[in-house]
């Protein structure tokens, strides 16, 4: 009669094999991603494209094996988001000499369009065809049309699961919100909870009224870590200082303070705006009220304010929900888990579970992908030749 | 139940697709992108991209962009516009460049930009009273650009 200990071993294993065999897929999946299909002859960017391969894939493995998504999701989406900045910033500073954009570059139409200014854009493209972006359409970096079917990918596939898994700027205050043990900052009164709509609200109506972008022009936070207006004028030294502020306090401070993701639970119009594309999306975090001892830890650690007494009444997650997984991994009863639409609550939890995750994980993989590989190559550079530039 | 069964079946479905969807988003970006922008027409704000370039006037060693002038509004046109000229040429640029516009075509001059190619300042002479003056100068990869303020109410010539 085998032992406890050989017996515990063998299911080890076993699981360990079953993750191993349900990671294939991705692995698959990611080589093609990341290699875009050509083969790699330099050293460098070889390293470069292993490392970033083994770095996902150990991540997807874990998360299947241990069962637990955002712990292993919020490692990724933290160093793409870091790894992002470094390649985007590296980049146009190799292209055009600094991180600013010049009024040149605007009249030339040579910014990268990000998926943020798309709420933005909606009412004057339906009533003028045209984008209010300096961007350029298709066959650049970032063009416009390439970033809309990117975003039309993620809304049919994810709905708002695109801001915890496609988003390169949310990384940041996901991270910082990790970095204290318990937060200093506990009670935040539910009328915020509505501000990012409000946000949304304004936002588009000016941007319509004005005929261009105006949470980029005076209220993205992020411009204080991609690219911002050279500033050439009192104007373009107030908004540059407007960006810094509220990077410093929606992203690190806040955060930090309160463990949730303010920026994008808070203020953020393409996070109010993507909600409503949950809607449309077939998956969706449910409450199994059954096993639910209304214990309300997943309303203390849901990072975008998106769990409530009425939601757990209900029995999902609200319409603002980035489908992240914290409440899943913290629930002690294992009340919450990731459903399809349309499915019965008492249907293979697991198998749902990785149906979102296959979508999600390579949606994730793949937009950080590429920029964690060009990262990577740029810190060995840094190292080697004390430079994050390549030429 | 069948009702439930065909549901759920959807929803898996559903499930299913989203995987595909995410492949064909990346792999399929660059045609879809390509797809999106002819099928829809839409293009950039002529108020940042500068509208569509009516005369191309050949100096030699560069060339003019004229644009049509840019009043475009939400709903219909506005108050107040600005007609761009690009220059485009090769270094060594003439210290004096000098471009004599017609933008409504009814023969006669509406202004004269001169543009000073060393420190980026331009003269403008307004023969049009829709002209109100010089909006901004660039300086651009290739040569430069200057934006001519207009107000529509006094177009008088250029609506003709």
């Amino acid at each position: 009669m085998p032992d406890r200990s050989s017996t515990m071993q063998h299911a080890a294993t076993m699981t360990n094999l079953r993750a191993a065999v349900t990671s294939l897929p991705m692995m698959l999946m990611t080589f093609v991603m990341l290699s875009g299909g050509k083969l790699v002859r330099d050293p460098v960017h070889l390293f470069a494209l292993v490392a970033t391969f083994c770095f996902l894939n150990t991540l997807f493995f874990l998360m299947v094996k241990t069962g637990r998504t955002d712990r292993w999701r919020a490692i990724l989406f933290t160093v793409f988001a870091v790894a992002f900045v470094i390649s985007f910033i590296s980049h146009y500073v190799e292209a055009r000499g600094s991180m600013a954009l010049s009024e040149s570059e605007i009249l030339e139409c040579r910014t990268p369009f990000c998926h943020i200014v798309i709420p933005m854009t909606i009412i004057p493209l339906a009533l003028t065809r045209t984008i209010i972006f300096p961007g350029t359409m298709t066959g650049v970096y970032a063009a416009i049309a390439s970033m809309f079917i990117i975003w039309i990918g993620a809304s049919l596939s994810l709905g708002r699961g695109f801001c915890a898994w496609g988003c390169f700027l949310g990384g940041w205050d996901d991270g910082f919100s990790r970095i204290m043990k318990r937060p200093i900052i506990k009670n935040i009164g539910k009328k915020w909870h509505y501000l990012s709509f409000a946000v949304l609200l304004v936002v588009a109506l000016t941007s319509a009224a004005m005929l261009s972008p105006t949470y980029c022009e005076w209220l993205c936070p992020y411009k204080a870590v991609t690219e911002y207006v050279q500033v050439t004028s009192l104007t373009r030294l107030v908004q540059m200082i407007i960006f810094l502020t509220l990077f410093a306090g929606l992203v690190i401070v806040l955060p930090i303070f309160t463990k949730r993701r303010v920026q994008c639970g808070l203020f953020c119009p393409f996070g109010a705006f993507q909600s409503f594309t949950n809607k449309i999306s077939p998956f969706e975090v449910r409450v199994d009220k059954d096993l639910c001892v209304n214990c309300r830890k997943c309303i203390t650690v849901c990072p975008t304010f998106s769990m409530s007494e009425e939601s757990l009444d209900k029995g999902n997650a609200r319409m603002t929900c980035i489908k992240c997984g914290k409440c899943i991994d913290n629930c002690p009863k294992r009340a919450l888990s990731f459903h399809i639409r349309g499915t019965s609550p008492g249907d293979d939890r697991t198998a749902q579970r990785l149906l979102f995750l296959y979508p999600a994980f390579l949606f994730l993989s793949t937009m950080a992908g590429g920029n964690i590989q060009n990262a990577v190559v740029r810190i060995i550079g840094l190292f080697t030749t004390g430079s994050l530039l390549t030429h | 139940m069948a009702a439930k069964k065909v549901k759920a079946a959807l929803g898996y479905a559903m499930a299913a697709a989203a995987f595909i969807v995410v492949i064909v988003t990346f792999v399929g970006n660059d045609a879809l992108s390509r797809i999106f922008a002819r099928a829809t027409g839409i293009t950039v704000s002529p108020r940042y991209s500068g509208g569509e370039v009516i005369k191309t006037i050949d100096h030699g060693t560069y060339k003019s962009l004229i644009h049509r002038p840019v009043f475009d509004g939400l709903f219909s046109d506005r108050a107040g516009g600005f007609i761009q000229v690009n220059w485009y040429g090769h270094p060594p640029w003439p210290r004096k460049i000098e471009e004599a516009v017609d933008y409504d075509s009814d023969g006669t001059v509406d202004f004269t930009v001169t543009l000073d190619t060393q420190n980026l300042t331009a003269d403008l002479s307004m023969q049009n009273p829709s002209v109100t003056g010089i909006e901004q100068t660039y300086r651009l990869d290739r040569g430069f650009a200057a934006r001519i303020a207009l107000h529509k109410n006094s177009v008088g010539k250029s609506s003709k």
